[in-house]
């Protein structure tokens, strides 16, 4: 089904917390290790404005649909960034700009090699290299998505539990997006297939990984997604992705489970 | 900044009385310069690229800005669209040969060479990016408000695109001014940028003929120079920038 691109940016909006009593979280605060996730999905919301910086260096950014929707999916996530900087707040924890852009300098050489890397494989794979970060684009959504569902459930904070809905909300729509990018560019291209399975599976990491300290990474995982529970979800993840054109039989997010030796 | 970003603007459509601008009708060059101001504001993702692709997108504060400007911009795109709509103007991007200045060659570079001369300009590079990205406000100001004078019937969407461009302005001249005061090589770093801009920023993706237009229209009468002659009196006043840099500016401005 194509995603109605018009229909998206009439109504993409920051997501309002406004109506919620935050002061519930001064009687019934959130656990430490509760914190420390939300933390870590915080960071990851500011950020995308450098994952934004990686799809601008193809050409699809051109496309108007796409431009379009990077625009309005750019900061739909900052004010995901916001609205969990709030609910971290009321806890007497600051996330500021400045340790955002001291998170951003720790990076070093990588990062600043990420574009010019990027760049190249653009112009030598061309249009199919904008299926691989669609396909890419799509697996970080959908795994976002069922940790803001999955931290809901866990929690049974109400008010919590309806923020991160709203933001599951909006994580819907970029799911439908990418997903279909991601299909309709990868249907008619066999080098595309092979190039998205191929950087999928040997590069794909859980969203932050690469940014964020290992040890949080890990402890993210394993809050969220140790368990049966959890790895059900997982395994949902990695269904929708093997859905995809050429991704048949990948298990992307499971493995990045078992490369963390996080218990099913 | 954060006041900035909660108050943004979106859709402009529900403010345009598209009736009134079909029955009034615009001149042809109005219609041009809408055509031309759409295409400036509709590549604002490319102007985002070429920061980001630097260490300009370490800057949260920075990057924060360039969000919600970038949605502002978005939305004063299809404002103008829906101009060219109501009046049954080509709404198609314009096309035709690019301008091959030697001179502009630096504007043309695309991400590679643009990260890697990024890499080696380090950090104090965001404040040539917030500095020239305070004169193309300047001068799209000036663009706006000649488009007002050339359309009485847009004054009122004129008046509303001016104040958004007013909230741009403050976030970039406050920031400009605090790096600009506070380090040399971002001195530096900023007059080698002004040496190397076309203006308006994105003017390297704009037909020949349609900015050797906006050129003329926009600041080729007594009043276009006077426009000219204000921005390079800002630029001048800048904190390490001279006349000199006002005049390189001015003087492309009508080139």
């Amino acid at each position: 089904m194509a995603f109605d691109i018009d229909r998206y940016t009439a109504t993409s909006d920051a997501v309002a917390w406004g109506d919620l009593d935050f002061d519930t979280f001064d009687t019934d605060p959130l656990p430490e290790s509760t914190l420390r996730t939300l933390r870590y999905m915080c960071d990851i919301e500011y950020h995308t404005v450098c994952y934004l910086r990686d799809l601008l260096t193809t050409p699809s950014h051109k496309e108007a649909d796409v431009g379009a929707f990077m625009t309005m999916w750019n900061r739909e996530e900052f004010w995901h960034g916001e609205a969990l900087a709030a609910v971290l707040a009321k806890h007497d924890i600051t996330v500021d700009f400045d340790q955002l852009k001291a998170t951003r300098l720790k990076l070093g050489w990588k990062d600043r090699l990420d574009p010019i890397k990027q760049s190249i494989m653009g112009g030598l794979v061309g249009n199919d290299f904008v299926a691989v970060h669609m396909a890419w684009g799509a697996a970080n959504e959908w795994s976002a998505n069922a940790a803001y569902l999955r931290m809901a459930e866990l929690e049974g904070h109400p008010v919590l539990a309806e923020l991160l809905k709203r933001i599951a909300r909006q994580e819907t729509r970029h799911v439908a997006f990418y997903a279909s990018q991601a299909r309709d560019r990868l249907k008619d291209s066999k080098k595309a297939q092979k190039l998205a399975r191929f950087a999928l599976s040997r590069f794909w990491g859980p969203v932050g990984s690469g940014v964020q300290e290992e040890s949080e990474v890990t402890h993210v995982m394993n809050h969220l997604f140790a368990g049966p529970d959890g790895r059900k979800l997982v395994r949902d993840v990695d269904s929708h992705i093997a859905k995809l054109p050429g991704l048949e039989g990948l298990t992307i997010v499971e493995d990045s489970l078992e490369k963390r030796g996080i218990a099913a | 900044m954060r006041e900035f970003a909660r108050t943004v603007q979106g859709s402009h459509r529900d403010e345009i009385d598209a009736a009134a601008i079909a029955s009034a009708g615009l001149a042809a060059d109005a219609v041009h310069l809408v055509r031309v101001l759409r295409d400036l504001e509709r590549g604002t993702l490319h102007r985002m690229r070429n920061l980001l692709v630097t260490a300009t997108h370490k800057d949260a504060r920075v990057t924060a800005f360039l969000t919600s400007w970038a949605f502002e911009k978005f939305w004063i795109a299809d404002a103008l669209d829906a101009v060219l709509e109501a009046v049954g103007a080509d709404t198609a991007a314009l096309e035709g040969p690019r301008r091959r200045s030697p001179r502009e060659r630096a504007e043309r570079r695309g991400p590679v060479r643009r990260a890697i001369a990024g890499n080696f300009a380090g950090t104090q590079l965001v404040a040539a990016h917030v500095t020239t990205g305070l004169i193309d406000e300047w001068i799209s100001q000036a663009a706006y408000r000649r488009l007002g004078e050339a359309a009485s019937v847009l004054s009122d969407l004129v008046t509303r695109l001016l104040a958004l461009k007013d909230r741009h302005i403050a976030f970039l001249s406050e920031d400009a001014e605090r790096r600009l005061a506070a380090n040399n090589r971002a001195v530096k770093l900023t007059r080698k940028a002004i040496a190397q801009a076309a203006w308006p920023i994105g003017a390297t993706e704009i037909p020949d003929a349609d900015r050797t237009f906006f050129e003329t229209f926009v600041f080729g009468g007594t009043e276009g120079r006077t426009a000219a002659a204000r921005i390079a009196e800002r630029v001048a006043a800048l904190p390490g920038l001279t006349s000199a840099h006002g005049d390189t500016v001015a003087a492309r401005l009508a080139s």
